[in-house]
């Protein structure tokens, strides 16, 4: 009765593979046409352009579209590519699609994994926010990757430059819960490039999920479509420091509507890596001022594996007016030289010293001055 | 009828004799210019006759071989016609033997028989080595400027000839040209903030430090650079002779009486072609925009903007104070020890770096940007600070900043404290020198160490850190060891251009 019956042979994996590599292969679409068929026979209905994908997706043109498309894919070879890259395919039906997206409002169709699936635990919390983040935000970011993995918490992220790899740091560093990643693109190209290492060491602890099938590059809209997932996953999504507009805030959006708690990490006023999260504070959300307000909204008694922030005691009157100057955002030495009067060379020495003490870090030429973290310094000891 | 002629011309900056000679002899009317003469040179057979004609002189009918002695080098440019049409005339008997003794000549002749100037006076005069040189009125006060010459000037072919024959007195010179005035330059009291920059400034003045500034548009750089000039100290005699020749090579307007004093300051615009930075062409071996900067500033606004093949031609250069160029007839080298000081924009839009800005480059545009300054050329640069945009309080701070005239005492006394150790710029320190002339005090070697342990110090970066310390040492006045102060200055201002364009780093 198929046209292809020799294809039966294969795992539902690969057609699923194949209707996700389609292009414009949104999660809607691809529900559309699953939702009363088998990957198998939605393929083959695909392919040979039958009436009922038509009704499924509501458009003539995109159904002959894809019909024209299915011929030049071939389910064996992307079925070759997932085996050889040991990727998972998985759909709503499958006994190893995650839980928490069982029950969402928009949940993935496809979700290609690589790692072990089970890494989506019971608690679970994303750590979210910008690229651009600030020596303050990457530390946060870590610290709360760390106190949350080493608590049975997994944590959810995204990946990406900043915040979202600092997160996993963390994560990774408590070896505690597994992480997890939802990523925009292919599980086969990691992006940024800048982060495969960090990738493949998510992928070896936790579990690496996509929407994408292996060999697609991230367009635009999988990015917002990734943060969904994120916010799905999540019980309670922290956003660590965001600009006033930025990928995060859709994340946010996304956990707003799914009635979960948003958190945001308050910041300086005047730092644009903050404007986006203090002004999630101002709109009610909820102030993330401890580590341990998160496990708070857990219900859950936390390890914090990092100190408060506070200033360490320093004697020196010179040092104490360095320091005063730099504050607690990023400043440059032409800032602290201007507030402090002091000669550019006794300034760019104090620094030195102030840096080896581990008072203040230099990121670019941006000075920061360092919490006191107790966990910090133990983990670069040992 | 043989006559002998004595003029110059002009390889690169440099001048060397010429004798021309004319013979005259027996044979159907023709006349020959041999002697490596290029298209401008052989062309002045028609110049010189028409000249002649125009003169109300007498043009031998017969036949006038002329030969540009030594025979072996290149001729350029049309300054040999005014001693060509003397030794035409001399040959052919209109001029006594004696009515040119002890003269050079050296001048453009137009058709109507009006001496023309020519570039490259200076040299050229110098290099007749004669005591009486006749040139161009517009000439004559550039020519005035090589000592032990008497200058005589006529504007026309006809009244050179009168003047030589003594039926009429040589014409008073021309008022000298008027050169445009020299743009002014910046007060460093005008330049709010910064207080890194003007470190930098007064860094690179006091050792010749080369000094990159990378920020956005508005900060400043530009005006930073032109203050620079201001505190370099001013030029010895020798270095103005140098410069003056260069200048008038280049065919630019030198002022007139006297050697110029103020290091000059050179701003290419950045789609000047690699001849016009470099210096070159294909036969006259101009002077480029580095040589005509010798002993002052070369300013390369928006360095990023250049073209890479332009900037990596100046890379020669910087390392040895020489442009050397060959071609196939000849080389030259063309002075060009310039402090070079380059102004960038950290990414294409230019805000990137800067607190709260706006900037949209994405990351990997940025990085694009900042690679088209090649690592070795940006090597360098022992001085590279961020020029951020001033805070609007400092702008309309009523507070006093230090002025230029404070700072050239401060950079005075660091070059004397320098040339007391035989070293004119301790940006040309020899690696081999560093431990003797400027050696680490303990406490600075640590500081070194610390730097290079933490990645941001390459072994080759220590040498320049050093020399650059060695300068701050001497900036503020201490002649023994340098100071732990004085390497973690240095460090403060090298900063990684790479990452200095990341604000907030990821």
């Amino acid at each position: 009765m198929s046209p292809a019956t020799g294809d039966q042979s294969l795992p539902t994996a690969a057609y699923l593979a194949a209707l996700a590599a389609l292009d414009g292969a949104g999660p809607a679409r691809l529900r559309a046409i699953l939702a009363e068929r088998s990957a198998h026979d939605a393929w083959f209905g695909v392919r040979s352009g039958a009436p009922w994908v038509t009704t499924a997706l509501g458009s003539h043109d995109r159904a002959a579209q894809w019909c024209r498309a299915a011929v030049r894919i071939d389910p064996g070879e992307l079925l070759a590519t997932l085996r050889a890259n040991r990727f998972g395919a998985v759909d709503q039906r499958s006994p190893g699609y995650p839980p928490p997206l069982r029950d969402d409002p928009d949940p993935p169709a496809v979700l290609f994994a690589d790692g072990d699936l089970a890494a989506v635990g019971d608690r679970r919390v994303a750590v979210v926010g910008t690229r651009r983040c600030t020596r303050y935000g990457h530390d946060v970011a870590i610290e709360l990757g760390e106190s949350l993995a080493a608590s049975g918490v997994t944590v959810v992220s995204g990946l990406a430059l900043g915040i979202d790899a600092a997160a996993h740091v963390g994560a990774l560093r408590a070896q505690g819960a597994p992480p997890v990643a939802v990523v925009a693109g292919g599980l086969d190209e990691p992006y940024p490039r800048r982060n495969a290492p960090l990738w493949r060491e998510v992928a070896a602890a936790g579990v690496v999920l996509s929407e994408a099938p292996a060999g697609v590059r991230p367009q635009r809209w999988r990015f917002p479509s990734r943060n969904r997932i994120i916010a799905g996953l999540a019980e309670v999504v922290v956003v660590v420091e965001s600009h006033e507009r930025g990928g995060s805030l859709y994340t946010v959006s996304e956990a707003i509507s799914r009635d979960r708690p948003v958190m945001a990490v308050p910041g300086p006023i005047r730092s644009a890596a903050s404007t986006g999260t203090n002004a999630l504070i101002a709109d009610g959300g909820h102030v993330l001022s401890r580590i341990d307000d998160v496990f708070a909204l857990l219900d859950l008694v936390g390890t914090v594996t990092v100190g408060s922030p506070h200033q360490r005691p320093i004697a020196d009157a010179v040092d104490r007016r360095i320091l005063d100057a730099l504050g607690w955002q990023p400043t440059s030495i032409d800032e602290i030289v201007a507030h402090t009067r002091l000669p550019v060379d006794d300034v760019a020495l104090r620094l030195h010293r102030l840096e080896n003490d581990g008072v203040v870090a230099l990121r670019g030429r941006w000075y920061e001055q360092c919490v006191v973290a107790p966990g910090h310094r133990a983990a670069q000891s040992t | 009828m043989l006559a002998t002629v004595s003029s110059a011309s002009l390889t690169g900056v440099r001048g060397h004799p010429v004798t021309v000679e004319v013979h005259v002899s027996q044979g159907l009317p023709s006349f020959t210019v041999v002697g490596l003469p290029d298209t401008s040179c052989r062309e002045a057979r028609d110049r010189v006759r028409a000249a002649v004609l125009s003169s109300g002189l007498e043009w031998p009918q017969t036949r006038i071989t002329v030969n540009l002695a030594p025979s072996g080098v290149p001729k350029v440019g049309a300054g040999l016609d005014l001693a060509i049409a003397v030794g035409v005339l001399r040959a052919g008997g209109q001029l006594g033997d004696g009515d040119t003794e002890g003269f050079a000549f050296i001048g453009e002749l137009g058709l109507d028989g009006s001496v023309r100037n020519v570039i490259g006076t200076l040299p050229l005069v110098a290099a007749a080595r004669r005591p009486i040189v006749a040139v161009a009125p517009a000439n004559h006060a550039e020519a005035a400027l090589v000592p032990g010459v008497d200058v005589r000037s006529a504007p026309t072919l006809r009244a050179m000839v009168d003047a030589l024959r003594a039926v009429e007195y040589w014409p008073q010179p021309p008022p000298a040209p008027i050169p445009p005035a020299p743009a002014p330059l910046d007060e460093l009291a005008q330049v709010k903030g910064q207080p890194l920059a003007r470190r930098a400034v007064e860094i690179a003045a006091a050792g010749g430090h080369h000094l990159l500034m990378v920020g956005p548009p508005g900060g400043g750089k530009s005006m930073l650079a032109r203050s620079l000039v201001g505190l370099l100290p001013s030029l010895t005699p020798e270095e103005a002779l140098d410069v003056m020749t260069v200048h008038s090579a280049a065919g630019l307007q030198l002022a007139p009486g006297a050697l110029i004093e103020r290091p000059p300051f050179r701003a290419p615009h950045h789609t000047a072609s690699t001849v016009a930075l470099v210096g070159g062409g294909s036969r006259a071996l101009r002077p480029g925009e580095i040589s005509c900067a010798h002993a002052g500033v070369l300013f390369l606004d928006e360095l990023g903007e250049f073209p890479a093949s332009v900037l990596d031609a100046l890379r020669q250069p910087l390392e040895d104070g020489v442009v050397r160029i060959a071609r196939a007839y000849g080389a030259t080298t063309l002075p060009a020890r310039v402090l070079l000081v380059a102004a960038m924009n950290p990414c294409p839009c230019g805000d990137a770096g800067v607190a709260g800005s706006s900037c949209r480059c994405s990351e990997g545009t940025r990085q694009r940007y900042l690679r088209r300054v090649s690592g070795p050329l940006l090597d360098r640069f022992d001085l590279r600070v961020h020029v951020d945009r001033p805070p609007a309080s400092a702008l309309f701070s009523s507070e006093a900043t230090e002025p230029t005239a404070a700072v050239v005492e401060r950079v005075a006394q660091a070059r004397s404290i320098a040339a007391a150790r035989g070293v004119a710029r301790n940006a040309d320190l020899a690696m081999s020198d560093l431990d003797t002339l400027a050696p680490l005090a303990p406490t600075a070697r640590r500081v070194l160490e610390i730097a290079m342990d933490r990645g941001r110090l390459t072994a080759r970066g220590v040498h320049r850190v050093r020399r650059v310390a060695r300068t701050i040492a001497d900036l503020a006045g201490t002649e023994g060891p340098v100071d732990e102060c004085h390497v973690a200055g240095a460090l403060a201002t090298r900063i990684d251009v790479g990452t200095s364009a990341t604000g907030l780093v990821a």
